[in-house]
């Protein structure tokens, strides 16, 4: 309890590198400010050490908790700190040629470690505070990330729009974890747990309302999801491609824990605030995103839909259902993370504007199928990795077997036919339009490119893994 | 001899803390003062953190510890946000967060 050993350290290996890197890409912008491509490698490699690491962990067999018990290494852990470390990477190399042209690169490239950092640490909390000063380490950089592009001002804009919704959120988010404190006597997940059986004290109530008011906030769930329309438009493609993916699988995977370590026995309670959000969420996202011409900004609804997609999982967290909600959260995040990643990664290439999807096919084939490929994976359709996540959300729904969870499960058939039109409008522009006229040369680089089709590959292989993930989180050590 | 405050007196004046910048902060529209009155809404948490580290016989203490960890984070949060806010200064020579109004729906 509370030693530091040598293990200590071993289970701390990825937020370590993480952290090392991070010092090394500022270091090296201060005494080499005229080699960003160089600033930009060290970045990526640093993401790449990160994934390495925590392949070797999850390999072999690492687990233990440290700190009193605040900091946990189990399965579910690294598996987050997995699908955190590969988006940074691809996120890195969206934001290389961009953050080189800001004359910021090191500044760039720190913040967006900075993010990892967080949410690493994020995943392996099991006290309210470490929890919320992990939160607040993955939160803060990425205001100045979306405050970036100085050239825009959409980016100030989104980014002030961010700040201050984000920073109430935190205060509701903390003044819930404070209550619950209060309650319970002590932040650690485990002595929380005791308080809540039987019947709740109205603080206790009080303390989970707000605590996941907070949270909702965070996954930009409605009715608390304003700021992320605005913040991702006015963001760097490469900041909202990494922001709607990494941080917030991290935030999925604490209030997971939270959820079933802190509160088991209060599960009637919250899976019925859960069934209202992700029903809420869903509708939302997709009816927005419809009326959307820009094409970031349709993407940033539909990652506000797709939090409620995931939403949905969390409300199936009952009874016999819960290895099933647990592994549909998991698949679910993975399967986001390619498709997403991907998708904003065309946007990079090609443009935000929808015209500027008209007639790709022609122009640009191979970046064109990509496209369509991502496209009908956030839609769902089989075989690609949305699918498996929805397919997922649906078995987990239906084995909880309640009115309510029909009513949810109703809800996401609903929506994935609700999305069809606006995904599908950039698939009839890119395969049915007139090309515009070329007036610039093809942005991106051949790293970007590259990254674009290994994703596509990813998605349309994601069947493949399923199986090893499902088996992974069944292994994860929640359930 | 001096009785010591009961816990509720504490909790109270936080959670009105709480509210009245929670009040500010959703109706005031420059941004020097939203941020002033989430200030107010973190300060008041805090209250109740350093009151329940206090009184609960088995925190020992610890609340106290977590609070400083908070003001830190807060302080943080507060330099980040004075920053944008800078940031959106010079782009439009406003705070006025009504007037942040390029991007909607």
């Amino acid at each position: 309890m509370g030693v530091v050993t040598a293990e200590t350290f071993v289970g701390l290996i990825p937020e370590l590198v993480t952290l090392g890197f991070l010092v090394l890409v500022l270091l090296l912008g201060v005494f080499n400010p005229q080699s960003p491509n160089q600033t930009a490698a060290l970045a990526a490699l640093g993401t790449v050490a990160v994934f390495a690491s925590t392949v070797v962990l999850l390999a072999s067999g690492f687990s233990g908790s440290f700190f009193g018990d605040g900091f946990v290494v189990d399965n579910f852990a690294l598996y987050f700190k997995l699908v955190v470390s590969a988006s940074a990477f691809f996120a890195v190399l969206a934001a290389a040629r961009w953050a080189a042209g800001t004359g910021d690169a090191p500044e760039y490239l720190a913040l967006i470690l900075a993010v990892v950092l967080g949410s690493l640490l994020l995943v392996s909390m099991r006290d309210l505070f470490g929890i919320f000063l992990a939160l607040e380490l993955a939160t803060i950089p990425s205001y100045a990330l979306v405050a970036f592009d100085r050239s825009r001002r959409e980016s100030s804009e989104g980014a002030m729009k961010y700040l201050v919704t984000g920073v109430i959120a935190s205060a509701i988010l903390l003044y819930g974890m404070v209550l619950i404190y209060g309650v319970a006597g002590s932040a650690a997940l485990a002595d929380v747990a005791e308080v809540f059986t039987g019947q709740l004290s109205p603080v206790a109530v009080l303390g989970l309302v707000l605590l996941v008011s907070g949270f909702a906030f965070k996954l930009s769930a409605v009715p608390f999801h304003f700021w992320t329309p605005d913040a991702y438009q006015g963001a760097p493609t490469s900041a909202a491609a990494f922001l709607s993916v990494a941080p917030k699988a991290a935030t999925f995977a604490v209030l997971l824990r939270i959820l079933l370590e802190g509160m088991p026995e209060a599960a009637a309670t919250w899976t019925s605030v859960m069934v209202f959000l992700a029903i809420a969420t869903m509708f939302v996202g997709n009816l927005f995103a419809l009326r959307q011409r820009n094409v970031r900004r349709m993407l940033a609804y539909s990652s506000v839909a797709h939090s409620g997609y995931i939403l949905a999982a969390f409300a199936a967290l009952q009874g016999s259902a819960v290895p099933t909600a647990v592994e549909a959260v998991l698949i679910y995040s993975a399967a986001y993370a390619v498709m997403n990643l991907g998708a904003f990664l065309v946007i990079d290439l090609v443009g935000e504007d929808s015209t500027s999807y008209n007639g790709l096919i022609r122009n640009r084939p191979g970046i064109a199928v990509c496209m369509g490929i991502f496209m009908a994976a956030l839609v769902g359709l089989p075989p690609l990795s949305g699918f498996w996540g929805k397919a997922w959300v649906i078995f987990a729904g239906a084995e909880a077997g309640t009115v309510a969870l029909y009513v949810v499960i109703g809800a996401v058939v609903v929506n994935s036919v609700l999305s069809v039109p606006y995904y599908f409008g950039i698939v009839r522009n890119m395969f049915f339009e007139e090309p515009k006229e070329m007036t610039e040369e093809p942005k991106g680089t051949g790293a970007v490119t590259a990254s674009v089709y290994v994703l596509a590959a990813a998605t349309v292989l994601f069947g493949l893994f399923v199986g090893p993930l499902s088996a992974l989180a069944r292994a994860s050590g929640l359930l | 001899m001096n009785q010591a405050l009961p816990i509720e007196g504490y909790l109270v004046v936080g959670a009105l803390m709480f509210a009245i910048g929670a009040w500010g902060a959703l109706i005031r529209r420059n941004a020097v003062v939203v941020f002033m009155c989430i200030e107010l809404m973190i300060n008041g948490v805090v209250l109740t953190l350093v009151a329940f580290g206090d009184y609960l016989p088995q925190a020992g203490g610890v609340g106290a510890s977590y609070a400083v960890l908070v003001i830190a984070i807060a302080a943080a949060e507060v330099a980040v946000g004075l920053a944008i806010v800078l940031a959106v200064f010079r782009s439009r020579r406003t705070v006025n967060v009504d007037e942040a109004n390029l991007m909607k729906w």
